[in-house]
């Protein structure tokens, strides 16, 4: 079942990069550089998603105390960390062409910024406690807190980012969508989506083993 | 026993404490004093800059302050071989959860008063004009600062690198009360109304409100094992 | 506006190393667990 997956989203991959690279048009404003976010948007979604299982597993352990919902936060929570870096690297590299700088405190990097720390915390957290138990609740408790926090960060950095620039700059999702971009968009969600699950079959499965040796 | 008398007992434990042994007033006073200093010279001599640099300072003093404080919210109960005695504590140990918050909550106004006041002396602020609606602001971010603090100041007590995790972890989370407390108060000392910083206000009374809440509903799987 | 392509393929280039190393690192998790369980006696 997994080896499925993996395949599959080896191949949502493969037509993925060619919907963004030879579907999708040179966009009009950005040039070629635009086509970044064919990477960009998924992982960030992707992130979102990991976060979301993180929520569920907390709340669903502390609910039931059944391991399976520690390994789906444990999991979910490495994988956020990873697609949040990515959307974090690529936005960056997105940025430099774009806006003439590597990193601006614009709301959105900001805020996912925020998010990559909150979760490294959680891992961190994490791998400094041997008990599973007490792992379990203690990560349960800063996954439940991070996730609700998610929405209280986005508004105080949107409303924050207002004080400070009153002229909005052109940020690379303001381009209207072209319905071939957004195509190419979809597909390498799905594409990404398939990998995010491949990859948190594989880390509970391991994380499951680990727990019975 | 009721609820609120057991949050009370503990509030009050902590405060008797607090007044015999002096340790941590003393040594949180003497530390504000000197964030006083670095933040001078980390500014240098220019008046106007350090002016324009007031309500990010004083908020960064808070926090400093804070993470110090409340990181050792629960050592009193570990190093005394008491955790014991709180897990054990009859009823619902949320209320354990209200007194600590109490007590962290009284320690962080007691610094942001000296904070307050040390800032309008040396950096010649006027901090007394906009008092009142400033006092809210201080208010507002004490609460959330000390909601989280406390929760996981409980969680990290038992924890390796405790003084390491504690900042990793309470501060991204605590991002939006920084951001709404100094944008905040810097409106404020430029004197403007409170009515203009009514949603940085709105916003925090509904972190502080998220905070707490989960703070009560989670402590006791904190407090386990 | 110049192309860019550089900074594309550095973005995808970075992005596929990422995940060929955490894969890699998943996989490398996998056998160092099945041997130690094949070295142990199967727990029921």
């Amino acid at each position: 079942m997994t080896r499925a997956l993996g395949w599959l989203a080896v191949l949502g991959l493969v037509v993925g990069i060619a919907a963004g690279f030879g579907y999708a048009p040179r966009e009009a404003i950005q040039g070629n550089v635009q086509r970044i976010m064919y990477l960009h948007v998924p992982a960030v979604l992707t992130a979102y998603l990991a976060f979301g299982l993180v929520l569920a597993g907390s709340i669903g352990y502390l609910a039931t105390r059944r391991p399976g919902w520690d390994r789906l936060a444990a999991a979910a929570g490495e994988l956020g960390v990873l697609f949040t870096g990515l959307t974090i690297v690529s936005g960056s590299i997105w940025g430099k062409p774009t806006w003439g700088t590597w990193w601006t405190w614009d709301a959105r990097l900001t805020s996912t910024a925020v998010l990559f720390m909150v979760y490294v915390g959680y891992l961190l957290l994490r791998s400094l406690i041997e008990d599973p138990d007490a792992r379990a609740r203690y990560a349960a408790v800063v996954g439940i807190l991070g996730a609700v926090n998610i929405p209280i960060v986005h508004f105080s950095v949107k409303w924050w980012r207002a004080l400070h620039q009153p002229s909005t700059i052109l940020g690379p999702e303001r381009s209207p969508i072209d319905p071939a971009i957004g195509l190419a968009l979809f597909v390498n969600w799905v594409a990404f989506t398939l990998l995010f699950a491949y990859f948190l079959s594989r880390r509970m499965e391991i994380a499951r083993l680990e727990e019975q040796t | 026993m009721t609820y609120a008398r057991r949050a009370w007992i503990i509030l009050w434990k902590d405060l008797l404490i607090e007044r015999r042994a002096k340790e941590h007033a003393n040594a949180l006073l003497f530390f504000c004093l000197l964030l006083l200093f670095l933040f001078q010279f980390a500014l240098g001599p220019d008046r106007e800059r350090l002016a324009a640099a007031v309500p990010g300072l004083l908020w960064l003093g808070f926090i400093l302050a804070g993470l110090l404080g409340l990181g050792r919210s629960f050592l009193g109960e570990r190093d005394n071989d008491c955790w014991e005695g709180l897990r054990l504590t009859p009823g619902d140990k949320s209320a354990i959860y209200l007194g600590k918050l109490a007590g962290n909550c009284v320690l962080m106004t007691a610094v942001e008063i000296i904070l307050v006041i040390l800032f309008g002396v040396f950096y010649n602020v006027d901090l007394w004009t906009p008092a009142a609606p400033l006092a809210l602001v201080l208010a507002l971010g004490t609460i959330g600062l000390a909601a989280v603090g406390t929760l996981f100041a409980a969680m990290t007590t038992q924890v390796r690198a405790r003084e390491l995790l504690f900042p990793v972890l309470l501060l991204p989370v605590q991002v939006p009360v920084l951001l709404a407390t100094v944008s905040a108060t810097q409106a404020l000392l430029l004197g403007q109304p409170l009515a203009d910083v009514a949603h940085w206000l709105k916003l925090l009374a509904g972190a502080d409100l998220v905070y707490v809440t989960i703070g009560l509903l989670t402590f006791e799987f904190v407090l386990e094992g | 506006m110049p192309s860019n392509w550089g900074y594309v393929f550095a973005a995808y280039g970075i992005a596929a190393v990422a995940l060929l190393t955490y894969w890699r690192h998943l996989a490398r998790r996998t056998r160092a667990l099945a041997a130690r369980r094949a070295a142990k006696p199967r727990a029921a």
